[in-house]
């Protein structure tokens, strides 16, 4: 088990991911370059307040194929990534979702998590969408107690 | 005179006007042609009664500001264009004088409404916050975003299984009418009345099965109500601003005769005084369909198969209009509305828009069927008094009016021009109807005015056929990709290089600035415009 946000977790994160795509018999089409903007909103302690912590991801075919973290917006600029998708929340959230308290698409809905991006393209693959979010959600585990976020 | 271009846009609306300027963002050469002597189509501020009131003759609304990418992407504010959200954005004031108000607070509009009814104050509450929530989300992908089908979307709900996760929003809205949903969730009957007024001013009938799937958008936004300051057509001088300063031309008195189609592709445009402009790209139209393929496209000269019969038939026979349209007087008035109502609720003498009349679904349902008869209903109008706002549209001390109330296109069996004999008359009975709720609307405090009924509209602006100020009636078989046909859903159509972006498409007409969006993503597909906006 690893704590939230470490290199362990987000190997976990990637292996689990993998795995529930590697089960399924229609994999979510094409590459996605998702960036991930995690806030700190003085609840959650790992990211601190007025503090922000961005990670870049690429999706091939519903497979991670490499995630970091980057300093700012200006690596993913230098770099030329165009983005897919941007998701940004404070970083509570996004830790009672990997908790499995706070459900992803609930998050999304009620404009806690806000995504940037052509959702026609995630909505009509709801159901590999669906599946990569329960294996975020469900399949990795912290060593935080069951349930809750360590705070 | 340069007449080739990239870009041959017909229609200078707003619409036209905004895929123009991002168009011509993008390096191509644009020109964007208006019939008219101006350019901004529904976005029309003239001074209908006297010197210095400026009234809005068609948009007067714009509910979509920064909701709508453009009015980021094409700078509109920069481009000298002021909106302003009014603090009492709108109420409904009812036959027995109690009224209702919404605010741009939304706690205090939900105190107004615990007035009539503590639970439905709560509900409200609850279906705002939670339609508010995923106004971002979901209005982004059903309104700017080219459109999915009804069947991808209810596909979509179903798996992530939204129906359990929200009290309002469910599968089974795109089988119920916006009366059905407020008799589900709400006891009042004036606060069903005026949400369903709401509904019906942004072109929902409340009657109409599927139109309750839209709802709790329109609730989502029911505080975001703004005025352009100086009048809507500031709106359509920044889009031409944008325009020209990135290289775009409009041209205005400028007629189509006819769309030019070679090897059943267009290729471009001849004018009415014989002027024929080329386009090396493609060719757009953002005016009606009828317009567009029984008037611009000469069948016989063309290729025998351009168009399929089946698909001229549908745009001759099938196209759906809106079956009510608007009844507008224009005021130039000496006092603002002092109303009997102010006694139970002082801020509706504050309200930007108001309501008169309808107490009830039943209500404005009697009126639908009166009105679907080709009669004249007892006005129960909505006003406006944009100067409590902006004090600019009025010379000092004094105030512009509108009265909006919905009416037939056609009279009886006389006809739309049977409106010319009727305007003055109805005309009277409307601000009779006004006077009745604000006493002192009368004589001296009513120094001009002037009517615009539903044949006005359809002969001033002929792409709003029929009186149709939506351009395509809002029905669940005239949404998404089915608007206005299944061939046009996508913004293509049967001729190669010739779209449709106007309000004839996805999502509807109003100030939405979708159909031009959309539209775009479309066109930059197929010519291999690479996108600088919607940066993600």
């Amino acid at each position: 088990m690893a704590d939230i946000y470490t290199q362990q977790w987000y190997e976990e994160v990637k292996n689990a991911i993998n795995n529930k795509v590697a089960g399924m018999k229609k994999l979510p089409e094409g590459t996605w370059q998702i960036a991930i903007e995690i806030v700190g909103d003085g609840v959650s302690p790992y990211v601190l307040q007025g503090q922000e912590r961005h990670f870049l991801a690429s999706i091939d075919q519903g497979t991670c194929l490499w995630y970091k973290e980057i300093d700012d917006d200006t690596e993913q600029q230098d770099q030329k990534i165009k983005l897919d998708y941007r998701f940004r929340g404070n970083a509570s959230k996004f830790d009672e979702i990997a908790a499995g308290i706070m459900d992803p698409i609930d998050a999304a809905l009620g404009g806690e998590i806000k995504v940037k991006g052509d959702m026609r393209f995630l909505l009509r693959q709801a159901d590999q969408v669906q599946a990569l979010l329960e294996a975020y959600s469900n399949d990795v585990s912290t060593d935080w107690p069951k349930g809750k976020p360590p705070y | 005179m340069i007449t080739q271009y990239d870009v041959i846009i017909i229609g200078a609306g707003h619409n036209g006007l905004t895929l123009g300027a991002y168009l011509a963002r993008s390096g191509l050469s644009v020109v964007v042609l208006e019939a008219r002597h101006e350019e901004g189509g529904g976005l029309s501020t003239e001074e209908l009664t006297y010197p210095g009131f400026l009234h809005n003759v068609h948009a007067n609304y714009h509910t979509f500001v920064d909701l709508a990418p453009p009015v980021s992407d094409l700078k509109i504010r920069e481009h000298g264009v002021q909106y302003v959200k009014p603090e009492v954005q709108m109420a409904s004031i009812y036959p027995d004088n109690t009224a209702l108000v919404v605010y741009d607070d939304i706690e205090k509009t939900a105190a107004s409404f615990a007035r009539f009814s503590q639970k439905d104050a709560e509900t409200f509450l609850r279906l705002y916050k939670e339609a508010h929530g995923y106004v971002d989300l979901l209005l982004g992908t059903l309104m700017f975003e080219p459109p999915m089908s009804v069947k991808e979307l209810t596909k979509a709900l179903s798996v992530f299984k939204v129906g359990n996760r929200s009290q309002f929003l469910s599968v089974k809205l795109r089988k119920e009418t916006i009366n059905q949903f407020l008799d589900e969730h709400f006891e009042n009957s004036k606060i069903k009345a005026h949400l369903a007024f709401h509904g019906a001013v942004c072109g929902y009938g409340n009657n109409i099965e599927g139109l309750a799937i839209g709802f709790p958008l329109l609730v989502g936004k029911i505080n975001n109500w703004h005025l352009s300051i100086g009048g809507s057509h500031r709106l359509a001088h920044a889009l031409w601003r944008d325009l020209a300063n990135h290289g775009g031309v409009l041209i205005t008195d400028a007629r189509v005769d006819g769309i030019v189609v070679e090897n059943k592709k267009a290729v471009g445009v001849k004018l009415q005084d014989g002027t024929e402009l080329k386009a090396n790209k493609c060719v757009v139209s953002t005016v009606s369909v009828e317009q567009t393929f029984l008037e611009f496209i000469d069948r016989k000269k063309s290729d025998d198969d351009l168009l399929e019969p089946e698909f001229v038939n549908k745009v001759q026979n099938e196209i759906l209009h809106q079956s009510w349209s608007l009844f507008s007087v224009h005021l130039a008035m000496s006092q603002a509305p002092n109303y009997i109502a102010a006694e139970f609720e002082p801020d509706v003498n504050k309200a930007w828009v108001v309501n008169l009349g309808y107490d009830s679904l039943e209500a404005l349902n009697d009126d639908w069927d009166v009105i679907a008869k080709n009669g004249l209903p007892d006005p129960r109008p909505n006003v406006a008094v944009n100067s409590l706002y902006d004090p600019t549209d009025a010379p000092d001390g004094c105030y512009t009016g509108l009265i909006r109330q919905f009416a037939p296109y056609e009279i009886g069996s006389d006809g739309p021009a049977a409106w010319d004999e009727i305007s003055g008359i109805y005309g009277q009975k409307c601000i009779d109807a006004w006077a009745k709720f604000a006493p002192n609307l009368k004589d001296e405090a009513i120094l001009k005015w002037a009517t615009y009924s539903p044949h006005d509209i359809t002969a001033k602006l002929p792409n709003m056929v029929r009186g149709d100020w939506m351009m395509g009636q809002i029905t669940l078989s005239n949404m998404l990709d089915q608007r206005p046909t299944s061939e046009l859903g996508g913004y293509r159509t049967p001729i190669k290089d010739l779209y449709m972006a106007g309000s004839t498409q996805h999502p509807h007409g109003f100030i939405t600035f979708g159909p031009a969006y959309n539209a775009l993503s479309v066109i930059a597909e197929d010519l291999g415009i690479e996108r600088w906006w919607r940066e993600v």
